[in-house]
Parts: structure tokens; C-alpha cells; sequence
């Protein structure tokens, strides 16, 4: 995704602006990060106290987690702590907002689309939505998610995971005096909001509540610190691996290679035969599995093809 | 390949194209302040990782969850030539 690296930016200390596009309009947002190409971005949106939208569908997949207030979506409340994935095309219903809200809105493959309908796209898919209160529904687990893995101290509660990409939506906290001394970057971008709380790391200083960052793959964060405990919530856009290691100084380009080195290590013979001539599939290897995964947006953008309503080009190198 | 809802998305209308340029600007202004504020922090920076590769010495650097393990001081990579870039 063509995000620029947004390290660390705190809201707060930013103003809202009036929400002038068709579906929200009685709303004010805030970017957090926006594609270039695509248009896909992260918002903070804030309704007023009686903001009303009729029911309606996105061209975009998209995800909300309330911050605060109460939004009623069709026949469900949504109160601080719900989170949404709403497939592209899946019709939701009216929206009122009796007393106020704030929520993080996120589209994940153009700009905020909203076309009036109570009927779902012809295809939609919509048994891809999911709909839970984070705070109440969902148990915290450790962080040992993945291997290698964060510090004990660390949790996380899985929001949503995309079974293709194996991209995660997920809430996470770190406990008061929370430490972990190495540096790690990942092959996904990641993404976090700070709802509350403070951390710390060694490239970027202090991250307030407030705080946000979109991170793109294998840039340097860390060692980490938390005095006080901080609860955020963050994704990534394809699976999350750690590499960890403890040279503050390089770069991404260094430590793509490192990624690299380790998928040879790993799992040699598909490195040799992915590098090897006659299988570089220029659009990626069929998969009798999951035939289409060519569609993706990832994908879409890694080969210059439209997305979005981008109608596609060069991307920039 | 089957088509998707997101193949199927109109051309962008004006309002659209026009908050996306609206936005991609000051994005731009936003990355710009980053990078500044970044690049002022480096002082501090190099006193947090003074502070790192001694703890990493002595405490120990993280393998994986709580498993850690001492540092020779011959494993530290030398501080190379040229600006700590953090923001890319």
C-alpha cells in the first residue's frame, strides 16, 4: 500500500474538519493516513449528537472501532470498544447517532464510498462480516501469537484475520512497566491508535494517547517501554512476523535482506524454484486453492493493475 | 477471475477526487513536520541507543518472549557514517 511512513503523529493536538463527501456529511473526520494511489485511508471521525444516515453500501472493505458514545447501526447498538468489518458492498443499516460519537474509520481499498441502498451488492461478501464489542466479548491472550514473540506483558485480543493475507485486526495492551529490549520490523506494514496510555521506543520517543502510526514493512521500531500500561488498537496488512535483532542502524533495504536470508534458511527449495527462471510468475504463482487471490488489492497493487477507482500506473520506485 | 464489488466501483466524482488531492496535501505537510521533529530528536536518540546496546550487555537482548541472552561486545554492529534515518 502506497502510505507514506506516518511516525508518530498524535491527534489530538490536530483539529477536525467538516465531512463533506456523500454519506457522511454532519460528520467531521481527521486523516491519519491515506493512500496515494488507492485513496484507502484511516480515519478519526466524530459525529454529533444527532447525525442520521440512511442505510447504505461501500465500494471499499471497510472497519470501525468506536472510541466513544453509541452509534445505532440497523437494529444494534454499538457502544466504546465495538469493532466492524463490513465487506465491499454489504448494505448496513441507518445510522443514528443520539448523543455523540467518535470512532477510528478505516477503507481499506479507495476513499469513503457511500451509495444509499438496503440492498446488498450483487456481490457482496457478506458472510465476511463480523460485528463484536472488543471490550466486552473477546478475552485477552498472550502475545505469543506468533513466534518469535513479544515480551509477557504484551496482549492482544484478534478483532478480525483474513484468511488469505492472514492480516490482522486486533486490540492490544501493554502492562505498566512493560519492557522489551531488542528491535523488531515485520514483512506487513502496521498500523496502531494509542486509546489510552503511553509507550515508548528508541527511534520514535514517547507515543501519547492519541498517538497513531502507519508503519510500511521493515523499518526499525523498538526496543520498547511502557510505564503505565497503554490499550491500542492495530493492524497489519499481511501476516506479522517479528525479526528481532540489535543493530539500531539499518535500513529497510538491510533488513529486507535479512527477511530474505531467513525465507532460504527456511524453506529452501521453494526460494531456489520461486528465483529460479520460468516460475517468476510475473503476476504470482496460481493457487488451485484460492484461484482469484490474484484480485486482492495487494496484489492489484504490487502489479500496477487499477484499484479503487485508481485507474493504475507506474508505481512510483 | 471472479469480479469483485471493488471492480465494479464508479469512476470517482468530483467531490471525491477533489478531497483525495485536499487530503494527499496535507498528508504531505503532516510528513514533512514528522521527519523535522524526527530528525531534531536525534541527540536524544543516540543517548537511547547508548542505553540500549549497554542494557542489551548486561540484561540481555530479547530472542523471543522472555528468552534473552547476553551480547558479546565483539556481536555490535558499528555505528555507521551519515544520518540515523528513523522516518522513511
Amino acid at each position: 500500500m502506497a502510505r507514506p511512513h506516518i511516525e508518530p503523529y498524535v491527534e489530538l493536538d490536530h483539529p477536525f474538519k467538516k465531512f463533506d463527501l456523500t454519506g457522511f456529511k454532519g460528520s467531521h473526520y481527521k486523516v491519519l493516513s491515506l493512500d496515494n494511489d488507492t485513496g484507502a485511508c484511516t480515519l478519526k471521525v466524530r459525529f454529533d449528537g444527532g447525525f442520521r444516515r440512511k442505510p447504505g453500501l461501500s465500494y471499499s472493505d471497510a472497519e470501525i472501532f468506536v472510541l466513544n458514545g453509541q452509534i445505532k447501526v440497523g437494529k444494534q447498538v454499538w457502544t466504546e470498544g465495538h469493532y466492524a468489518f463490513i465487506p465491499a458492498g454489504m448494505a448496513v443499516g441507518a445510522i443514528e447517532v443520539p448523543q455523540g460519537a467518535e470512532v477510528l474509520l478505516m477503507f481499506n481499498d479507495s476513499e469513503p464510498s457511500f451509495v444509499e441502498s438496503d440492498q446488498h451488492h450483487r456481490l457482496a461478501l457478506t458472510d465476511a462480516f463480523s460485528s463484536v464489542n472488543s471490550y466486552e466479548d473477546r478475552p485477552w491472550g498472550p502475545g505469543n501469537l506468533v513466534s518469535p514473540s513479544v515480551a509477557s506483558g504484551c496482549m492482544i485480543k484478534v478483532l478480525h484475520y483474513d484468511v488469505i493475507t492472514e492480516a490482522l485486526s486486533f486490540l492490544y495492551c501493554m502492562t505498566p512497566q512493560f519492557a522489551q529490549d531488542n528491535i523488531s520490523y515485520h514483512d506487513s506494514a502496521e498500523e496502531s491508535y494509542h486509546i489510552w496510555g503511553t509507550s515508548w521506543m528508541m527511534q520514535f520517543g514517547e507515543l501519547p494517547t492519541g498517538g497513531y502510526f502507519w508503519r510500511p514493512p521493515y523499518i526499525n521500531h523498538g526496543s520498547f517501554r511502557c510505564k503505565y500500561g497503554t490499550i491500542a488498537f492495530g493492524r497489519t496488512d499481511s501476516v506479522l512476523f517479528n525479526y528481532f535483532h540489535f543493530n539500531p542502524w539499518t535500513n529497510p533495504d538491510e533488513n529486507k535482506l535479512r527477511a530474505a536470508a531467513n525465507l532460504y534458511r527456511k524453506r529452501p527449495m521453494l526460494y531456489n524454484w520461486v528465483n529460479s527462471d520460468g516460475h517468476n510468475h510475473p503476476h504470482g504463482p496460481p493457487d488451485f486453492e484460492n484461484p482469484d487471490y490474484h484480485n486482492d488489492t495487494q496484489v492489484r497493487l504490487l502489479h500496477d493493475r487499477p484499484v479503487g477507482g485508481h485507474v493504475g500506473k507506474k508505481r512510483r520506485k | 477471475m471472479a469480479k469483485r464489488v471493488q471492480d465494479t466501483k464508479p469512476a470517482r466524482k468530483k467531490e471525491a477526487l477533489q478531497w483525495i488531492k485536499e487530503n494527499i496535501a496535507e498528508q504531505k505537510k503532516r510528513y514533512a513536520a514528522i521527519v523535522k521533529e524526527q530528525d531534531e530528536l536525534a541527540p536524544q536518540r543516540e543517548k537511547w541507543v547508548q542505553e540500549f546496546l549497554q542494557i542489551i550487555q548486561t540484561r540481555g537482548f530479547n530472542v523471543s518472549g522472555d528468552m534473552k541472552r547476553i551480547i558479546k561486545p565483539s556481536e555490535i554492529a558499528k555505528k555507521p557514517k551519515g544520518k540515523h534515518q528513523v522516518v522513511f
